[in-house]
């Protein structure tokens, strides 16, 4: 990283990174129990984990006490957790794997390193049935579903960017899918191509910034589902006083409303947990696996560390 | 600007709702439920729940009587879950069973919740069918079969002004839900109430009226007494 960084070398190392992942097929559902060797692969943290399975279900065939399931009723769990499929591999990294108590170790540094085991390899356990109806939502053999999903989630965050879902309705067919594909096969420039599309050039600030923050739960709490926080973040924070035309006006001037930093719009959305605009004092946001500036201006984030579908999925982990 | 919910001054940011006027729109719907009677108005229970994702709209009801599936069943069961309720009815209506027969039917319940849409701004409709003793929620087949009326049937299959229905997450549960995608709703909104200024509650109703209908909730006519029609039309 001694050369230039540009967001565009940020954008090429988010989709550049991956992830070695160590799946094992469930014991219950094996002819040889837990002696079935696991299937490694080093898998792209922007990707999706039912893309794995076609070639688990190959590579597991001989193993599996039924082989008739469809590689469409597969479905992943960490730990006892089912993994909800429409997050991608990176994120669920974020989520899951540095949920180690021994992280909430002092030390401030790499974040892995304070875990009390290595957790590379990410070991997940792979199984073709018992569908956890009341957590996953169920795929089709098509992957309809989840393109679905997919293309949901990438409208939501045109509609923040520009206040409107003309943006991805005036997207072709072909370019629509092109963008599923392009994520899918982690080829980043089609992908550079049809989101040139969708968002707006640097010169046209957002709306709103489309950004999702993952909030622990106490482990006691008894719920299966993550705390996902959601409010409007504007790029720019408005001055406290003044008309709202004159806030608009100066947007545009050097000395107008300061640009919301990841700190900012941290301490306005989660006030207890960062109490500070600058310093991460309770809990850090992590983004990609690395702890976010909270400098960083959010826009610039959102525009260079998005993941596919454009959303910025960053994970609150406490500290000390 | 301010809004209180005694007065419910029109909205401010209309075909969008602020967070603070789908309260006020929540509130004001469940008491006229409640002045109405709850009983009367045919729903099995609605309550306003306050989660940390802001206030949830709850409505549940009963659905017909699952024993339709058999002389209603001109389409095949696409869905494997309703094959598996077809199973074990057949298994229930088995003649030769000596166990307590367990009633004619199942009924079929759906829970409708009502969130506002953090991204778009407008109400969203997510929603549950479920069956007694079966395991997990149904599939879309069913949806369609016990929720959906046969005239809005192929507009929403065919991905219609409404946009469909997608298949999801509950934002507050996290469990799988059926949800209207509500990208088109602001459109939907301002080409049915046009300039005119509406209350809070005025803007659910006619968002009730617009999706709910497409999926089996309907408002029942107990809900619009004199009063009530008077506040609707002296907005409208």
């Amino acid at each position: 990283m001694d050369s230039k960084v540009t967001s565009g070398t940020i954008q090429k190392a988010i989709w550049d990174g991956r992830l070695p992942l160590q799946i094992s097929l469930a014991s219950s559902e094996s002819r040889t129990y837990d002696q079935t060797d696991p299937y490694l692969i080093s898998c792209p943290r922007i990707s999706y984990l039912p893309s794995l399975l076609p070639r688990l279900k190959t590579f597991f065939s001989s193993s599996l006490i039924d082989p008739s399931s469809p590689p469409h009723q597969g479905w992943f769990s960490f730990e006892g957790v089912p993994l909800k499929w429409h997050y991608p591999v990176g994120l669920l990294y974020d989520l899951y794997a540095g949920a180690d108590p021994a992280s909430k170790e002092g030390a401030d540094t790499d974040l892995a390193s304070t875990a009390d085991e290595d957790p590379l390899p990410w070991c997940l356990v792979v199984h073709f049935s018992d569908w956890p109806k009341e957590e996953l939502v169920r795929m089709d053999a098509n992957w309809m579903v989840m393109q679905d999903a997919f293309i949901n989630s990438v409208k939501e965050a045109d509609f923040l960017r520009n206040g409107t879902a003309k943006g991805i309705m005036s997207l072709s067919k072909e370019d629509s899918s092109g963008l599923w594909e392009a994520v899918c096969d982690v080829d980043l420039p089609s992908f550079q191509r049809i989101s040139n599309i969708l968002i707006p050039p640097p010169s046209q600030p957002f709306r709103n910034v489309p950004i999702r923050l993952f909030l622990p739960l106490p482990p006691d709490s008894g719920s299966p589902s993550l705390k996902v926080v959601q409010s409007p973040i504007p790029p720019f924070i408005p001055p406290s006083s003044g008309s709202s035309i004159a806030a608009s006006q100066s947007i545009l001037s050097t000395r107008g409303p300061q640009p919301q930093t990841i700190g900012s719009a941290l301490h306005s959305l989660l006030p207890h947990l960062f109490p500070s605009r600058r310093t991460p004092v309770l809990a850090k946001p992590v983004l990609h696996g690395a702890a976010v500036p909270m400098g960083a201006p959010v826009e610039e984030v959102v525009r260079c560390s998005g993941y596919g579908d454009g959303w910025v999925y960053i994970v609150i982990r406490m500290m000390g | 600007m301010a809004s209180s919910p005694s007065s419910q001054p029109t909205l401010s940011a209309f075909p969008l709702l602020t967070a603070e006027e789908f309260e006020t729109a929540c509130h004001a719907f469940s008491d006229r439920v409640h002045v109405a009677g709850d009983t009367k108005v045919g729903w099995s229970s609605i309550r306003l729940d306050q989660r940390a994702t802001g206030p949830i709209l709850s409505i549940s009801r009963e659905v017909g009587r699952v024993s339709t599936i058999h002389t209603s069943g001109d389409e095949p069961m696409s869905d494997p879950e309703m094959n598996q309720v077809l199973q074990w009815e057949a298994s229930e209506e088995d003649p030769e069973a000596l166990i307590r027969a367990p009633g004619p039917s199942v009924c079929l319940q759906v829970v409708y919740d009502v969130l506002l849409s953090p991204t778009y701004q407008v109400p969203v409709l997510y929603f549950q069918l479920r069956q007694d003793s079966h395991p997990g929620p149904l599939g879309i087949d069913a949806v369609y079969q016990y929720l959906v009326p046969d005239q809005y049937r192929k507009e929403l299959q065919s991905v219609g002004i409404m946009g469909g229905i997608s298949f999801g997450y509950h934002p507050d549960s996290g469990t799988p839900a059926f949800f209207v995608h509500p990208c088109h709703t602001m459109d939907a909104m301002r080409h049915i109430a046009g300039q005119r200024s509406l209350t809070p509650e005025a803007y659910l109703i006619i968002w009730l009226g617009l999706v709910g209908n497409r999926l089996g909730l309907q408002l029942p006519k107990e809900l619009f007494t004199k009063e009530g029609i008077e506040i609707l039309q002296g907005t409208m």
